[in-house]
């Protein structure tokens, strides 16, 4: 017994090493199922204030608030054009689904700034700070762009600032399709490069030509139909052999993000719901 | 008076690492990781309890910082605990226990062969863990050395700075 006491207090240190190794672990591997988690991101309080502080000395001057204008802009007249494209082709087709069409045009996105306050490009799981949080009615899943293309997901929020689930990360997914074809498959990433990521899924007997448009396809509820993603680079076929897998050159510059705009839209929370309860294990 | 100097090389070297050095990254890989120089040069007869607690700490508040739970946690802690038996295989078995690690102290290659090995295991440790597969191992050993080479250029600019002074 005491032999076993003096042994614990001479190599008490491993012990302590295994449990802070523990500590560590448990965080790292349990991350996502802590409902409190966004305590230990960079979304808490104190290091939202810091990389806020931080972020408005990076600022530069006048620009910064005609840009921001210009993007927000940007952004709105793209779901603008790309809706009442859509309304036209089906105007032209058929003047009875008109009326049908007015009645329940998709208009139901509401369109928040924010500023990037913090990004990552080159880990294998990449998030964002923004600074703006659930006081700004900001949600998790809510889809966040800038002018140029797709940049996230909304993963976690705290009151005032929120931590996105970037493009550039593994567990990242996102319903797109072939702008000119209309097929569809999902976005995701495997590490590498930050101005490349990959469409999975895209059915064999699919058209599509290199140098094609891939924006979002308005499947997930997230993104409304039409935000750009990027642009067909490379195909190859996929492991199985069942579908092709296209390298996309994205419009998002990641290692030059500052402002964006989150997209919120009116129906998500039930939609998400209904598709939960009719999916026993959602994907995405 | 110590414990001040302490407390500000780790606040200071934490908010260079989150603020700057995180974002840094040449080619798109080589980051440095500064934050470990914290550890290196923190007394040679702090005890290992001591030096797991102080790794845990910093690594878990870059972390924080980061959005990387657990993992500079992990990997800092690995470094605190490696440390002394490092620090001891450099240096003559007549210098007293208590000093501080540096070029002055330790003399110049064993100071560079110490820090070398410590800034390598705790790199390689992180990336390891970071990756957790070897399935694309040739861009991870670069990743490693390219890291290792740009944190030791960090720390040969501190030291040569502090020599300065």
């Amino acid at each position: 017994m005491r032999n076993l006491i003096n042994f614990l207090l001479k190599y008490n240190y491993w012990l302590l090493f295994f449990l802070l190794q523990a500590a560590s672990f448990l965080l790292l591997f349990r991350f996502n199922s802590y409902q409190g988690s966004v305590f230990f991101t960079s979304a808490n309080y104190v290091s939202g204030i810091v990389y806020g502080w931080t972020s408005s000395v990076s600022e530069y001057f006048g620009l910064r608030s005609l840009n921001s204008d210009l993007v927000r802009r940007n952004v709105a007249l793209e779901i603008e054009v790309e809706r009442l494209s859509k309304e036209l082709a089906h105007y032209k087709a058929d003047t009875l689904a008109e009326s049908r069409l007015r009645t329940n045009a998709p208009g139901n996105y509401r369109i928040y700034d924010a500023r990037v306050i913090n990004n990552s490009i080159v880990r294998t799981d990449n998030y964002i700070t923004l600074d703006r949080g659930t006081a700004d009615s900001i949600r998790p899943e809510m889809g966040v762009v800038c002018g140029n293309g797709v940049v996230g997901i909304v993963y976690k929020t705290s009151a005032h600032y929120s931590v996105v689930l970037s493009v550039l990360n593994s567990k990242s997914s996102i319903s797109c399709k072939i702008k000119r074809t209309d097929y569809f498959g999902s976005l995701y990433w495997d590490g590498g490069s930050s101005r490349y990521a990959y469409v999975k899924d895209m059915p064999r007997h699919s058209e599509f030509e290199l140098g094609d448009t891939v924006i979002t396809s308005g499947h997930s509820a997230v993104f409304p139909e039409g935000i750009p993603i990027g642009v067909v680079d490379d195909m190859a076929d996929s492991h199985d052999g069942l579908s092709y897998k296209l390298k996309v050159r994205l419009f998002t510059d990641f290692a030059r993000l500052s402002d964006v705009r989150v997209i919120s839209s009116a129906g998500l929370e039930e939609r998400t719901e209904l598709e939960d309860s009719a999916l026993p294990q959602k994907k995405n | 008076m110590q414990a001040i100097y302490r407390l500000g090389w780790f606040v200071g070297l934490l908010l260079v690492q989150v603020l700057v050095l995180n974002h840094i990254h040449v080619g798109e890989y080589a980051t440095p990781f500064l934050y470990t120089y914290f550890l290196l040069i923190l007394d040679a007869d702090t005890s290992r309890a001591k030096m797991l607690l102080w790794g845990f700490l910093l690594g878990l508040l870059i972390d924080i910082f980061g959005n990387t739970p657990g993992l500079n946690a992990s990997a800092a802690t690995f470094l605190a605990l490696v440390r002394n038996p490092l620090l001891r295989s450099q240096t003559m078995r007549d210098v007293a226990d208590d000093f501080t690690p540096s070029v002055r102290t330790m003399g110049f290659s064993p100071f560079a062969r110490y820090v070398v090995a410590g800034v390598f295991l705790h790199i390689l440790f992180l990336q390891l863990l970071d990756a957790f597969s070897f399935a694309r191992w040739m861009p991870l050993l670069w990743k490693v050395l390219t890291d290792t080479a740009a944190t030791l250029v960090c720390v040969a600019g501190v030291e040569m700075m502090r020599r300065k002074r």
